[in-house]
């Protein structure tokens, strides 16, 4: 009985060490090799707000010689190091030529910059968001790092309210961004506005040229995920002729699961297809 | 953080499961009214997840030997009950069934029983939503999806008669580690936190 006793103990000591090597492991941040990584912040004219802008530069940076696509990335400050780690993974293993790698920081509120309309206090400051990108951030891009200034070297990526946003972008000011990563977009937001955004200027859109990756978990059953997120998909394969879309639905992984494995889906579906 | 929400809660489990392990337990009669062989509970309960989904779930235990048990788990659960019809958007379907069997051990006192098991099986998931706004196309989108079902399950009985309350609490270890070591993955596994409550039957 004793020896029963120390034995169950020992099997609960052994289950919980090896739970907290697992777990701990898993906190481990990501970091990018800040050794090319710079910083700045930039204040919006349109709204007031100052954001922390990371640059993430890729090996071999010579900007005197040449032009580089850019990546721009919302909700920056959390995943710019995963971010800017696979771009440099996936080029290097594949030799393709690799991205400047744009966080773009938090300004007023996530909530204000990425929804497109204002349906509270907290809402509606899209407009000016992009107006700050494509006024202020991308120049600066192009004038201190050398980013290309075609349409086509553009990149969004956003995941939740940050893929409503490039979703609003795609829809009212589709001449700022050639490349699309939109990841658990939360197209639910005001009735449905993005799905009517993209009604609205389908016309102007249409046979423009452009690269969509669309991703969503799974297990991502809110009741007002998934079925906006399919009739994106599906108007985009059905009404624009010059498009190279795709789309992931991340098995057995939820809302915030399957966002990293969405981003390495949706760079690798890039640079492949770029 | 979620990460340390989670580790709180395995951490407790496991404490409160080494509690039991006492070092002299001679105090403690051979013949228990808390000791069953075969037991059936049925039960209610929700998931951890704001508690938007009903369970109903049954728990068959059958112990061998007084401190080895073998369980089987089976439990239907209705997905997001309060979250059906959202502003152009309609749910025509949200459901789950589990089964699990699982291994551990009990352990006894004068009123109660606790169980641990380490769990595993299948979990089928289905659901569908439908756009109904009318300035748009009608579109559904469907999942139906089988995935694997790991965890920890404890089971609390009290009561020494044929009849008594039981209380079980499962902690899935899916989709994180086994699926995505990515501690963001580990939010799959809280939003599934089991939290079950009913009336046990003493079948032998």
């Amino acid at each position: 009985m004793k020896n029963e006793t120390v034995l169950i103990k020992k099997l609960v000591a052994i289950t919980g060490a090896i739970m907290m090597i697992f777990l701990l492991g898993s906190c481990k941040k990501e970091v990018f090799n800040s050794g090319v990584t710079k910083e700045f912040t930039l204040q919006s004219v349109a709204n007031g707000a100052s954001y922390n802008i990371k640059v993430g530069q890729p090996s071999n940076y010579n900007p005197s010689a040449e032009k580089y696509a850019t990546i721009y990335v919302l909700d920056g400050e959390e995943i710019f190091d995963f971010v800017a780690n696979k771009c440099k993974e996936i080029s290097e293993n594949h030799a393709y030529k690799n991205v400047l790698v744009v966080s773009i920081g938090y300004g007023k509120d996530r909530s204000i910059d990425y929804t497109p309309t204002k349906i509270s206090s907290i809402t509606g400051g899209a407009p000016e968001f992009l107006s700050f990108i494509e006024t202020q951030l991308i120049p600066k891009m192009e004038q201190d790092y050398n980013a290309d200034t075609t349409r086509a070297s553009r990149v969004i990526l956003g995941h939740s309210y940050g893929g409503l946003f490039g979703g609003y972008a795609y829809c009212v000011n589709n001449k700022v961004f050639g490349n699309y990563i939109l990841l658990s977009p939360s197209f639910w937001f005001d009735n449905l506005a993005a799905l009517q955004m993209e009604k609205d200027n389908r016309a102007i859109n249409k046979n423009q040229k452009q690269l969509v990756f669309m991703g969503i978990g799974e297990a991502e059953n809110l009741g007002r995920m998934q079925a906006p997120f399919e009739a994106f998909y599906q108007t985009l394969h059905d009404n624009y002729s010059e498009i190279k879309l795709a789309k992931n639905i991340e098995k057995n992984l939820d809302h915030v699961g399957s966002r990293n494995p969405n981003i390495v889906k949706g760079l690798n579906y890039y640079f492949q297809n770029r | 953080m979620k990460q340390q929400k989670f580790l709180f809660i395995i951490i407790s489990v496991l404490v409160y499961a080494n509690s039991f392990a006492q070092k002299n337990i001679s105090a403690v009669k051979e013949k228990h009214s808390t000791v069953r062989q075969l037991t059936i509970d049925p039960g209610i309960g929700i998931h951890s997840n704001f508690g938007t989904d009903l369970l109903i779930s049954n728990l068959v235990q059958w112990n061998p030997k007084k401190h080895l048990s073998l369980a089987s788990h089976s439990s239907f659960n209705i997905n997001k009950i309060l979250q059906r019809d959202f502003t152009g958007i309609k749910t025509n379907h949200n459901y789950s069934i589990n089964q699990k069997f699982g291994v551990g051990t009990t352990f006894y006192s004068k009123k109660s029983s606790n169980t641990f098991l380490l769990m595993a099986g299948v979990k089928y998931t289905s659901f569908q939503e439908t756009l109904i706004n009318p300035d748009h196309n009608k579109v559904s989108a469907s999942i139906n999806s089988i995935s694997p079902d790991y965890g920890l399950m404890y089971n609390l009985r009290k009561g020494v008669k044929k009849y008594f309350f039981s209380f079980r609490m499962y902690v899935p270890l899916y989709p994180w580690p086994v699926k995505d070591v990515n501690i963001y993955s580990v939010d799959g596994n809280m939003n599934n936190i089991a939290l079950e409550f009913g009336v046990g039957i003493k079948i032998k």
